[in-house]
């Protein structure tokens, strides 16, 4: 199994909408927050066990904070190195699974757009990356965009503004628990970070052709 | 898309509903196979939090060279690596033994006398060398595998930790 593609995300789509609260899936997001704070306890004992397991179910996530920045791959290796040890001094204030994750994400995205403007590389823009991705040969990162599904998806996110691109990228690969709290922490508290959120995914959608403006569904 | 919605919804400051739920599965699973994170960075993320060390300097790689890629295997072949911190560049040459390990000579600049140990994926135990007054340090004899080398300065100066290399 691939570290990249553990855990969030295996909550039913539509837990968001179940109201009586003893669905399986609320369940299954307590026994995640209760999980994700037993390993930071142990962590703060020196369990070096749990640490490497927050550290593979998070990474992915900071993966992608990076990379959504425009890191290069050498890059967002060095800032997920940098936030992981810079945890370790803050594990102490750190209890919960969503302070975690929001706390991970905040440290993540500030670092990358450090290493971005102090531009140590060359990095080339996204959109810039995907569109010479046909002319690089039968990579694997062509073989899998190569899946017309994807490709649509890809095509139509890279019509988004940069905002909405990165905002995607990483709302994506937040747990689902811990959404309105990395949503606080990016800057955009819930009351205004739900319109900015619902317009990239509403343009999205458009764009999909899975909601035709103006039309209900 | 197999996701239908009932209710209608997308327009700005509505909930998240099942389709935009729906929606943003796809998009984690579009930017997984399209850009994964590398498979074994966790563990070299682990093999560097082991230290628990929260003065140490993180080195970077010199500019324009590829840690991942190891000698051709067999191969006589030796590569040098540099890495640049704040406080010192480190140097190193990695020549394969015929027994299979490698020798790892290294230079720090400027010189100093320094600690050096080498933490290797094949033993829980460091590998310990002292570097002399001219910066100068080996290790005869490496297993292959993940490594990462820490410098501890004798003088004052923090310790300083190269990213993982593969030997």
């Amino acid at each position: 199994m691939r570290a990249d593609q553990q855990d969030h995300g295996k909550a039913p789509a539509r837990a968001g909408r179940q109201d009586g609260g003893r669905a399986p899936a609320q369940a299954g997001r307590q026994d995640r927050g209760e999980r994700i704070a037993g390993l930071l306890e142990a962590a703060r004992a020196g369990s070096d066990e749990a640490l490497g397991q927050i550290v593979a179910e998070h990474s992915p996530l900071l993966w992608h904070v990076a990379r959504a920045a425009g890191l290069s791959c050498g890059d967002a290796e060095d800032v997920l190195q940098t936030v992981w040890l810079r945890l370790l001094a803050h594990l102490d204030d750190i209890r919960t699974s969503a302070a975690l994750t929001g706390w991970l994400v905040v440290t993540a995205r500030r670092e990358a757009w450090r290493v971005r403007a102090a531009g140590r590389r060359h990095v080339p823009a996204e959109g810039e990356a995907l569109d010479t991705l046909p002319d690089q040969g039968a990579g694997p990162q062509e073989q899998v965009l190569i899946d017309d599904q994807r490709r649509m998806l890809w095509v139509a996110i890279a019509q988004l503004p940069a905002r909405c691109q990165e905002l995607l990228r990483i709302v994506a690969f937040v747990p689902r628990p811990d959404y309105s709290v990395v949503a606080a922490e990016l800057g955009m508290p819930v009351g205004s970070v739900g319109p900015t959120r619902g317009r990239c995914l509403a343009k999205l959608r458009v764009l999909l052709g899975l909601d035709p403006e103006g039309s209900p569904i | 898309m197999t996701s239908s919605s009932s209710s209608s919804s997308g327009s700005p400051g509505a909930p998240l509903d099942d389709l935009d739920l729906a929606l943003l599965d796809r998009v984690r699973e579009m930017y997984q196979a399209a850009d994964p994170m590398p498979e074994d960075l966790p563990g070299r993320i682990c093999f560097l939090l082991a230290l628990r060390d929260l003065e140490v300097e993180v080195a970077r790689l010199a500019a324009g060279q590829d840690l991942l890629v190891p000698a051709a295997r067999g191969a006589e072949q030796s590569r040098t690596i540099t890495f640049d911190s704040d406080s010192m560049s480190i140097m190193i040459r990695i020549d394969a033994n015929g027994d299979g390990t490698v020798r790892v000579d290294g230079w720090l600049a400027p010189a100093r006398r320094a600690g050096i140990e080498l933490k290797t994926s094949a033993a829980a135990e460091a590998l310990s060398a002292s570097g002399d007054e001219q910066g100068r340090f080996a290790f005869a004899r490496v297993p292959r595998g993940t490594a990462q080398l820490m410098v501890r300065p004798e003088a004052q100066g923090r310790a300083v930790v190269t990213p993982t290399l593969i030997l």
